[in-house]
């Protein structure tokens, strides 16, 4: 009886195992491998005053652009990625809580193969001399979805044109006294952040928005809606957060958190950080970390 | 029954007119014509605020508004300020864009012009409004306040959550004095740009409901005096541009309930809750134990995150009362929900009549001939009445 009971069990054992195989190769037969370059160039982030600060970021092509790529992948899927450095110094890589260190010498290549079996956000970055390199701009975010729901992409930062200026030139800042002057999302503050398609949330009443934001600045930011509540569905550094509904989110410095809007009337409304000091950009106000959400019927 | 259709329709007629009723409040923006308003340590200073009374002094934080889930209400908004526009943004109400209070995409009022803002009173929480002119200045400048929606059953937190004993309500904000100067604050309004230089902001002042250091042992301004195994709600709401770092003594077995007008799905048990700018928190306290201490409040660049200032704010909670001594010193008053005069009896003397922030709004004796007191003008919400040796809460309708 025991013998029969053993036999019978060890059968439904495989089929649990083939059942649990099954599932998951029903995800990872539709995932896809995407081949991603990231160039690390130094130059310059103009800000919303038009002034020229020392900056350097990871570009997805030779071609600078002050703002990080943010690279899109769903659950499963495969990053086969090239890093360049084209910096004539040498330049650490990570994806934080993901990869390992790797160190890219000057004008050298790295290349960095990764599955993401788990969805959420992610920040890669340059962690030599933490917080410098990342401070300077080298910090982008990597977003792992397992749905097709609209979608839009904040890289928070906050920057001080000053010790930019000194960082570059190799001098040392204190780190405790910092004091930004220009609040950016994705590299530009407002009015220009509207004008950034991965930014500026739009949709339809009743759709569901998710919105990824990533902090790789310095200060911790406090994100407030107005018209609407979100829901925190992912957060790196409070995952007992998640489930929170809310109209008002900290991010702090190197955390990602993912929300998940669904509007319930038509509307333009700001979504601002209400430390009402990152509204302004050197000391001008609204030139900081404002935006809105466009909800049409 | 024709009769019958007849009564139907006005008893229709009626209860429609009854559910529409709009709950009016009024409030006015006005802006100190000099530094006047006092800080802890005697420093004057001008502010830009809110009052409920054309005649009352600003004072921050403006006045507590407090309505009832489902309330249908005009917040009928006078600028008396003399410079610029402002507007009441209901922050975190969810209004519709019309109501929202943000003058670009929506409308400001001008000098000397009232105009009003309409919605629905929704889920029950801690909220705050402001004015949304030029935000990093106006809020500053002192243009906030709290506002409050209960449920139906104002001892409970909401709809089948939570009951509590009594509440308090802190909200936490600081000043740079440097903001405060007229030049800043009165300079001219320029309606051609929304933009506008302002000065860095290194803050001197700390508060909790605009108070600080000594003043905050008071119990009509932030401290909290309990009985044991009494519930008490604390609701926190956080309109500085700093963080908040609230540490509560164990004894208080503090929970934390709900954020931003919503019951959290997991509730969190902890002794400390950090508080970001504009974010809004409910916390339950209960002590089986009698006890002193303080509840501290750290406050940190957000920047920085170095911790700036501490206030402290006391906390005792005494042993559960008697049934014989609850009965001796009771103070009875009636009607409670109360529209216009409030009358006290078992009571001749001083009382003073302060709203959930602790800021004393009516103060006077009873005598033998004189024992009614007129709140015609409160705001709509809940006071407490305080006597010698008792506070009673009373509701203004």
């Amino acid at each position: 009886m025991a013998c029969l009971w053993k036999l019978r069990n060890s059968q439904l054992v495989n089929k649990l195992i083939l059942g649990i195989t099954l599932f998951f190769l029903s995800f990872y037969s539709t995932a896809t491998t995407l081949n991603q370059s990231l160039y690390i160039i130094a130059d310059s982030l103009v800000t919303v005053d038009g002034a020229k600060v020392p900056y350097l970021t990871f570009n997805d092509s030779p071609t600078y652009s002050q703002s990080n790529p943010i690279i899109n992948l769903m659950q499963w899927d495969t990053l086969d990625l090239w890093v360049y450095n084209t910096d004539n110094t040498t330049h650490d890589f990570v994806i934080k809580g993901v990869s390992s260190v790797v160190s890219i010498p000057a004008t050298d290549s790295i290349f960095l193969q990764t599955v993401f079996t788990t969805k959420g956000s992610y920040i890669y970055h340059d962690p030599s001399d933490f917080p410098k390199n990342t401070y300077l701009g080298l910090a982008g975010m990597i977003v792992v979805k397992n749905h097709n729901h609209a979608s839009f992409y904040w890289n928070i930062k906050e920057h001080n044109s000053d010790w930019n200026t000194q960082l570059v030139l190799g001098n040392i800042v204190s780190w405790n006294q910092y004091d930004p002057k220009y609040f950016t999302i994705n590299s530009v503050s407002n009015p220009n952040i509207n004008a950034n398609p991965l930014a500026r949330i739009t949709g339809q009443v009743g759709d569901t928005l998710y919105l990824y934001i990533t902090n790789t600045g310095l200060s911790i930011h406090s994100m407030h809606f107005h018209g609407y509540h979100a829901t925190i569905k992912y957060s790196s550094k409070n995952g007992a957060h998640v489930g929170r509904e809310k109209d008002t989110f900290p991010v702090y410095p190197m955390e990602t958190i993912v929300l998940q809007i669904v509007p319930d009337k038509e509307g333009e409304f700001p979504i601002h950080d209400h430390n009402l000091v990152a509204v302004m950009g050197n000391n001008i106000y609204p030139n900081g970390m404002f935006t809105t959400i466009l909800i049409t019927p | 029954m024709r009769k019958l259709l007849i009564i139907f329709g006005v008893l229709g007629m009626v209860i429609s007119s009854v559910a529409q009723q709009i709950t009016t409040t009024n409030i006015f923006s006005k802006m100190d014509m000099g530094p006047q308003h006092v800080l802890w340590d005697g420093t004057n200073t001008m502010l830009m605020g809110f009052t409920s009374l054309m005649m009352t002094p600003i004072d921050i934080p403006g006045p507590t508004l407090v309505y009832t889930e489902g309330d249908s209400v005009e917040l009928k908004l006078r600028n008396m300020s003399q410079s610029a526009s402002h507007t009441i943004h209901l922050h975190g109400l969810d209004v519709d864009q019309w109501n929202d209070g943000v003058p670009h995409l929506s409308w400001e009022v001008g000098h000397n012009d009232t105009e009003s803002y309409y919605f629905k009173a929704p889920h029950p929480g801690t909220y705050l409004y402001h004015c949304h002119v030029t935000s990093s200045l106006h809020v500053q400048a002192g243009m906030y306040g709290m506002l409050i929606i209960k449920p139906q059953n104002a001892n409970e937190t909401w709809d089948g959550g939570f009951t509590f004993d009594k509440e308090y309500a802190w909200m936490t904000s600081e000043i740079d004095t440097i903001w405060h100067t007229d030049s800043i604050i009165n300079a001219p309004h320029d309606t051609t740009t929304i933009m506008r230089l302002l000065p860095d902001y290194n803050p001197q002042y700390f508060f909790v409901n605009g108070r600080a250091e000594y003043q905050l042992s008071d119990t009509n301004v932030a401290a909290i005096t309990s009985k044991a195994n009494e519930i008490v709600l604390l609701r926190l709401a956080n309109i500085g541009y700093f963080g908040n770092r609230f540490i509560f003594p164990a004894q208080l077995n503090a929970k934390i309930i709900s954020s931003d007008g919503r019951p959290l799905p997991n509730i969190e048990i902890a002794d400390t809750l950090v508080l970001l700018p504009g974010e809004r928190y409910q916390v339950l306290l209960k002590s089986a134990v009698e006890f002193s201490d303080s509840i501290s409040v750290d406050y940190f660049n957000l920047n920085t995150q170095n911790i700036e200032n501490t206030q402290m704010i006391p906390v005792n909670v005494s042993a559960s009362v008697s049934v014989v001594e609850a009965f001796a010193s009771e103070l009875s008053i009636y009607p409670n929900p109360v529209n216009d005069k409030l009358f006290l009896s078992n009571f001749p003397g001083e009382f003073l009549i302060h709203d959930v922030t602790g800021k004393s709004v009516i103060q006077g004796s009873i005598s033998s001939t004189n024992s009614s007191v007129d709140v015609r003008e409160l705001s709509k919400g809940i006071y407490f009445i305080k006597t010698d040796n008792t506070t009673t809460k009373f509701i203004k309708n």
